[in-house]
């Protein structure tokens, strides 16, 4: 152990924290996603712990890095996760509830499911029936 | 006269496309990691390239950023986000069969379009939750949120869910937008008081 941490920097301490912490996340996203029952408890499994993971990794993997230009494509990287990942989430997640992939025993309420129950009783389009 | 107003849409044009041109030139100097002027000078050619060919349209975006709540914002957002991943993850060890969510609705209080957009962003990142719907028309947005057992989870998300929309409208909004924000904070607030004054009723 003295050996091996004998010539660790601040920096060198830094990057062997985060880079297994954000491994750990990213390998429990991805066993989530496998192992949550319905979609939409995967698409929680493949979005927060997955962009926390990788957000964790860069961070590590900055502090190797010689200055703060070389590592300014890393926050572009993060920036990009964090401004990409929820539009796929909201995409898929509105996709899979418009197509009835919703399994309802895992849901508490469904206030969606109220509002159209409601929208369709007030107001049907005139010349159709239900 | 028509000079004139040729001038100044030549203005308007210009100035409007310029924070997307200065972006795109930023990006492209971070991705070569060396700011010498010859590298600014071909990312503001690249830059312009791309805005002559791809026809991006020059959209308004009306946003003042206020720098404390903007700090507030992220201090709230990243430890929301790590907690929430926290969450998740002890869920998918800890039996995610038994897990149970809900949909449930929040009701919205701001009718910004951009604020909008980065709040449902921001909600599927953060509070356990995931943006499914969002109605514009009536300002409702409906999310899937877990772990999600009771009634109370229920309303605790939609307290987190207001919590954040508020700090995006500080941040991020123009004086008119939170104008409009504490305006239907105050009717939502007025209603369910009477909600809570009047008998028990069903809701419309």
């Amino acid at each position: 152990m003295g050996d091996l941490t004998a010539g660790m920097t601040a920096a060198d301490w830094c990057t062997a924290v985060l880079l297994p912490l954000g491994a750990l996340f990213s390998l429990v996203g991805t066993i989530g996603v496998v192992r949550f029952p319905t979609l939409l408890g995967r698409m929680h499994a493949a979005t927060k712990p997955d962009t926390v993971g990788l957000v964790l990794l860069l961070v590590g993997a900055a502090f190797q890095l010689p200055d703060i230009g070389s590592a300014a494509p890393l926050a572009l990287v993060a920036l990009f996760q964090l401004v990409t990942v929820p539009v796929l989430a909201q995409t898929l997640g509105r996709v899979a509830y418009s197509r009835g992939e919703v399994d309802p025993d895992h849901l508490v309420v469904d206030e969606l499911a109220d509002a159209i129950a409601a929208a369709d009783d007030r107001e049907l389009p005139p010349g159709r029936t239900p | 006269m028509s000079t004139s107003i040729a001038e100044r849409s030549l203005h308007r044009r210009v100035i409007g496309r310029l924070p997307t041109i200065l972006w795109l030139t930023a990006m492209w100097v971070i991705l070569w990691g060396d700011p010498s002027p010859g590298t600014v000078i071909a990312g503001f050619g690249v830059a312009c390239g791309c805005y002559a060919v791809a026809k991006l349209p020059h959209i308004p975006v009306p946003l003042r950023i206020r720098p404390l709540w903007l700090l507030r914002l992220i201090g709230y957002f990243g430890l929301d986000l790590l907690v929430s991943s926290a969450q998740v993850a002890l869920l998918v060890l800890w039996r995610p069969t038994r897990t149970r969510g809900a949909i449930v609705a929040v009701p919205t209080r701001t009718g910004s379009d951009f604020l909008l957009a980065m709040m449902s962003g921001g909600l599927s990142l953060v509070t356990g939750s995931l943006v499914i719907e969002l109605n514009r028309e009536h300002g409702v947005v409906y999310l899937h949120g877990i772990p999600v057992d009771s009634a109370e989870d229920a309303a605790k998300l939609r307290t987190q869910v207001q919590r954040t929309e508020e700090l995006f409208v500080r941040a991020f909004g123009t004086a008119a937008d939170v104008a409009e924000f504490e305006a239907a904070q105050r009717a939502l607030e007025r209603r369910t008081a009477e909600a809570a004054d009047g008998a028990p009723k069903e809701a419309p």
